[in-house]
């Protein structure tokens, strides 16, 4: 005889948990993760996905054209021109800026706005170790969106090279002067989109003063140095205004050993050490406005 | 062996400027379903920040399973969980998603803070919307998401602020339902509330604060002492009716209240007598039992002096 049941509820009760069990580190890197899923839309909405994927795709395209024209033009005598070069390629696409304005408050802002703060410092997680996840979240993917083009850029041209061998050889230099230039930038994008975000719990307002910050930083500097024939002549140490530029002074010490002859800081005296100074100010700064807007004890 | 206390508060202070949150607060709670009762402003929620390592006191130290709060604050917090009062939960991810992170948060590995999301969720009665984004949830639903982000890194103290706050009447008995069954799992509970009648339904221990100030603390049974009237629930109204004529003119004192009566008793003959006017009048006896204070009652006694 068949028997048939119509189902049953089974209360599962608790069940304890005796497993491993990390503290800190483990809390700031679950904090990262987390920080980086949500960055990447990743188990959220097809239309949280577009931002950071449209990004890689628009960085993407001048390493895709470069490789293109090196393939096309192979075998001609004019191949040594290029479309982009690896310092150029650093820092030279604004989706990367609008891409921070996008991001950085999207992983800060919601938290103090929803109230999240207070459940996240109930685990054992300082304000250090939160700053520390959430700045490396967004330098993670900051680096490897500039990082994957690059990587794009010198396979491909070695691919498209008379010989891969000889090209990789003659361009050894690129393949510590990229991560080291890109890393000094996505630190910098960084720290300072978080900074100004964690002054905000309007995601919205913290975009636009990002944005407001690198765009009337660079005017106001443009106008103070002058106008294209100033700049090849001779800079202004008023171009150090200029937040949008300091990590791209810093990406030519990097690959020229040297203030770029053609940008606005050139022939100042000391402009090298200047760009350095200023760069580590304003990342010091942004650094401990963090540090004091998450400095969670006694609030 | 004694059992070692739960929380040790010893002359425990918060000013901000002015104002004194808490004020030489000295209590020790032993392990089970504590409620911490209030008015609003009375300190609770300080109370719990400080015990959360988010607040340092002005004097005095804490003590949680042994651990001092202000020696080793992550200690302390590794072994709790947190339930605010307010919405705190982020409202564009899945029940899933939220308390598997708090589980990774907790310390737990990735695997298994999603198992154990899941099986909390489970617990809390979400099993089925624990894929829905937390915006779209009800009052009772987030409440029971919150109770569940709490319970995911197993913590030894759950510490609840308001949990029924804001809940319909059902949502309510759920909540309640739920924090009884805490103490089963082995897991302390400390709910703060200044709604008296939820502490007196869960929890076995009591700290009852006014003005930052301790006005009573113990368990919850010896507080509620009794009051020489027993309560006789005889089935019905008319019941009720004839049980109380016949005990008035046995010679007690007795009122029908809510179909309930109410006798008062000066020693166990008169209980005697109760039993033998319900058995002349053939009347069905489902409960008699003393009533006890309610802790409303101890709270403004005490509290007055």
């Amino acid at each position: 005889m068949a028997i048939t049941t119509a189902g049953a509820v089974y209360d599962r009760g608790y069940r304890p948990y005796d497993g491993p069990r990390g503290g800190r580190r483990a809390a700031t890197f679950a904090l990262y993760r987390a920080s980086i899923r949500r960055a990447l839309g990743l188990r959220r909405s097809w239309r949280q996905k577009v931002a950071p994927f449209v990004l890689l795709a628009i960085v993407t395209v001048p390493a895709v054209v470069n490789v293109g024209i090196k393939y096309i033009t192979r075998g001609h005598i004019n191949r040594q021109i290029e479309f982009i070069t690896y310092r150029d390629y650093v820092g030279v696409s604004s989706a990367l800026l609008v891409f921070v304005a996008l991001v950085a408050p999207d992983i800060l802002c919601p938290d103090r706005r929803q109230r999240v703060l207070p459940l996240l410092f109930a685990r054992p997680l300082t304000g250090v170790d939160y700053v520390i996840a959430k700045v490396g979240a967004l330098f993670s993917i900051l680096f490897a969106f500039s990082f994957l083009p690059q990587l794009l850029l010198f396979v491909g041209q070695a691919l498209v090279s008379d010989s891969a061998l000889d090209y990789t050889r003659d361009n050894l230099d690129v393949t510590w002067k990229v991560p080291v230039s890109i890393a000094l930038l996505a630190i910098f994008y960084a720290v300072v989109g978080l900074a100004i975000a964690s002054l905000s719990s309007r995601r919205i307002v913290a975009g636009a003063s990002f944005i407001g910050l690198f765009l009337v930083s660079s005017i106001t500097a443009g106008i103070l140095v002058g106008g294209e024939e100033g700049r090849v002549v001779g800079g202004s140490p008023a171009a150090l205004i200029s937040v949008l530029r300091l990590p791209l002074y810093l990406r030519d010490l990097v690959f020229l050993g040297e203030i770029d002859p053609l940008s606005p800081l050139n022939g100042v005296e000391n402009g090298a050490a200047a760009a350095v100074l200023a760069y580590v100010c304003v990342l010091g700064i942004a650094t401990a406005v963090l540090l004091q807007r998450y400095r969670w004890t006694e609030r | 062996m004694p059992t070692a206390p739960l929380l040790r508060i010893d002359a425990l202070t918060k000013r901000y400027g002015s104002v004194t949150a808490l004020d030489s607060l000295t209590v020790e709670v032993p392990p089970g379903r504590v409620g911490v009762v209030g008015a609003n402003g009375a300190g609770k929620t300080t109370l719990f920040r400080i015990l959360l390592g988010l607040a340092r006191p002005t004097h005095g130290s804490v003590y949680v399973s042994g651990m001092s709060v202000a020696d080793d604050p992550i200690g302390v917090r590794s072994n709790l969980g947190y339930m605010p009062e307010h919405d705190c939960l982020p409202l564009d991810q899945t029940a899933a998603d939220v308390v598997a992170t708090f589980g990774e948060l907790s310390g737990l590995p990735v695997r298994a803070a999603r198992q154990r999301a899941s099986d909390v969720l489970d617990l809390v009665g979400l099993d089925e919307a624990r894929f829905r984004p937390i915006g779209g949830f009800s009052t009772g639903m987030r409440q029971r998401a919150k109770l569940a982000q709490a319970l995911v890194g197993d913590p030894r103290l759950v510490l609840l602020d308001e949990p029924t706050a804001g809940l319909d009447p059902a949502g309510r008995e759920e909540m309640l339902a739920l924090v009884a069954r805490l103490g089963t799992f082995g897991i302390s509970v400390l709910m703060s509330t200044h709604l008296l009648d939820d502490v007196q339904r869960v929890c076995d221990y009591v700290v009852m604060i006014d003005g930052g100030r301790l006005v009573v603390s113990g368990p919850t049974d010896s507080l509620l002492e009794r009051t020489g009237v027993v309560t006789v629930d005889v089935g019905s109204d008319a019941a009720a009716a004839r049980l109380a004529a016949r005990v008035v003119a046995a010679g007690m004192t007795a009122e029908v209240d809510e179909g309930v009566v109410e006798v008062t008793v000066a020693g166990d003959d008169d209980l005697d007598r109760i039993r033998d006017a319900i058995a002349e009048l053939e009347l069905p006896l489902y409960r008699l039992g003393s009533r006890l204070t309610s802790l409303d009652e101890v709270f403004f006694e005490k509290a007055m002096h």
